[in-house]
């Protein structure tokens, strides 16, 4: 009698028991899609390798008095700067308040969405799609790269 | 009275006095493993061993100016004893900036120009006007030209009238040079080798081995075939930093075919990413961006314009931006609008040889016109006025 091959090297890809994988609903899928999108605007992938080092002290203590007025002027101008600059792009565009002026600006410059349709390409090899996953949404080609997605990428982290 | 011109970019700055060549360098900070206490500033990343995992501060943020710590530190290395030696009481500055720019940039900018440094004059303009105005330098009996700047945090469409750009025209599409890298890092990360940190590395092996595809579709199945008739799938050797300095594609005769390595080396191997990638400033959507690619956002931004300009837009379309240098970009992006445009119309394409210092050749012609003392505010008007007569006469 043949044994049903449920172990080894060739366990079915079917076997998961729809039931029993979680599906995402449409909100958790498009903020997914969001984060990941954010994620391509980085600059840096790893941590700063200076973060962890102590900060060194750069300015020694002057007890020269008739420097010290002159250098505190300098100081305080630095500072001012430091302040006043450390904004980031969000608080900027906030800022300029855009909602009052008229015409032309930064948000009406942003092009609009595409009136073709969309490509789908597969997650796993990049080659044109026709299927989706069931549970994350992910497009895939083959039942091949189905099995590689389930495997490192479905609901392995969640929005 | 020397003129500098800075395109200040988010990526390369390229600067120079007009009288003399133009140096591309980058405008930002790098931070490395290996030397912990040094920060890298500009175009002393040739002083540095071993660009692996090279951390990168960049004084940009979606193409605007935010971080002034960072950009004066690059200034004061550009402007000082070891790059330019500049005088500035004797010189002017022609300096670009982005478009729509914030007020708050801009005024920060002309007091650290006027105050800091205290130039003798300052021209601000944007770096399409720039371009614009070699374009009809060249062309003189072209009245319109629309701009196609696509650089590293975004692509900008700008239609130019009679030297003055048209503010309802301009469309800005999210896709840049660095999208395009952080994508390119992504992929090879999740099919191959986990290179998310190395920014510096991937960067080159997208300058060195992508390209845009004419026929998208074909191009796919090309690269899905086995053996010597996949002409689209290369090697690319990785720099190790020790004998290896920089990477390279292996040619075509040493590949090998059925899948295995020699030791001791790391090899990518790339089939659809090369055309994939740079499909992205075509076609956003790929990735889920919901905008227009290039070529339909050219046609939408010219027909945001009175019609009678219409056709002269059509005819003069320049490319420029460091995102203009993949092969095969300008046929492209020849192909795809004379699909979209309307038959009657004419239409053309220019891309310049030098596209990335294009707008900064622009802004050595402007230099030298006579009409450059008008166009500029002097250190004196500033101090009297404010930011004030900034605002009136720059055009941004």
């Amino acid at each position: 009698m043949a044994e049903k091959k449920t172990t080894g090297n060739r366990a079915s890809i079917r076997s998961q028991d729809p039931n029993q994988r979680r599906v995402l609903d449409s909100m958790t899928r498009h903020r997914r899609l969001t984060r990941q999108l954010e994620a391509l605007e980085k600059d840096n992938f790893q941590d700063d390798p200076h973060a962890s080092l102590p900060q060194l002290v750069k300015r020694l203590p002057q007890f020269d008095e008739s420097n010290e007025s002159g250098k505190r002027r300098k100081k305080t101008r630095g500072d001012h700067f430091k302040q006043r600059f450390r904004k980031n792009f969000q608080a900027l565009l906030e800022e300029e308040d855009l909602s009052v002026s008229e015409g032309p600006n930064y948000l009406i410059a942003c092009a609009e969405p595409s009136k073709f349709p969309q490509r789908h390409f597969c997650a796993v090899c990049g080659f044109p799609s026709n299927y989706t996953c069931v549970s994350c949404g992910a497009r895939y080609c083959c039942v091949r790269c189905l099995g590689t997605h389930h495997e490192t990428r479905c609901l392995k982290w969640t929005v | 009275m020397s003129t500098l011109v800075l395109d200040n970019g988010a990526y390369f700055a390229k600067i120079g006095y007009s009288h003399e060549k133009v140096s591309v360098i980058p405008n930002c900070q790098f931070r490395s493993k290996t030397s912990r206490l040094k920060t890298f500033t500009a175009n002393q990343l040739d002083e540095i061993k071993d660009p692996s995992g090279l951390f990168y501060i960049l004084p940009f943020q979606k193409g605007y100016l935010v971080n002034w710590d960072v950009q004066r530190k690059v200034w004061d290395h550009l402007f000082g004893k070891e790059m330019f030696k500049v005088d500035f009481a004797d010189t002017n500055i022609v300096i670009t900036e982005p478009y729509f720019n914030f007020s708050s940039i801009q005024e920060s900018m002309n007091e650290i120009l006027f105050e800091d440094y205290q130039f003798q004059s300052v021209l601000r303009v944007n770096a399409g006007s720039l371009s614009a105005h070699r374009y009809f330098h060249e062309n003189n009996s072209e009245l319109c030209c629309i701009v196609v700047d696509s650089g590293f945090s975004s692509t900008h469409i700008v239609p130019y009238c009679r030297g003055r750009k048209m503010k309802e025209g301009i469309c800005r599409i999210n896709v840049g040079g660095k999208l395009l890298t952080n994508h390119l890092k992504e992929i090879i990360s999740y099919r191959q080798l986990h290179v998310m940190d190395e920014t510096y590395v991937i960067n080159q092996v997208k300058e060195d081995v992508c390209y845009v595809s004419q026929d998208f579709y074909k191009d796919m199945e090309i690269s899905q075939l086995k053996g010597e008739d996949n002409t689209v799938v290369t090697e690319y050797v990785l720099p190790d930093f020790s004998s290896i300095k920089k990477g390279f594609c292996k040619p075509r005769e040493e590949m090998n075919f059925t899948g295995k390595y020699k030791t001791g080396e790391q090899v990518l191997r790339l089939t659809n990413e090369r055309f994939a990638v740079p499909e992205m400033l075509f076609h956003p959507s790929d990735i889920g961006i919901q905008e227009m690619g290039i070529p339909e956002a050219l046609v939408h931004s010219i027909n945001n314009m009175p019609e009678e300009m219409q056709p002269h837009f059509y005819k003069n379309i320049v490319l420029t931006g460091g995102s203009a240098l993949f092969p095969g970009y300008r046929d492209r992006v020849y192909k795809e609008v004379r699909a979209l445009a309307p038959v009657e119309y004419e239409v053309s394409v220019v891309l310049p040889l030098n596209p990335v210092c294009y707008p900064w050749e622009g802004g050595k012609l402007l230099a030298e016109n006579p009409d450059f003392e008008e166009l500029v505010v002097t250190r004196e008007d500033y101090e009297e006025n404010g930011h004030y007569v900034c605002e009136e006469k720059f055009d941004v």
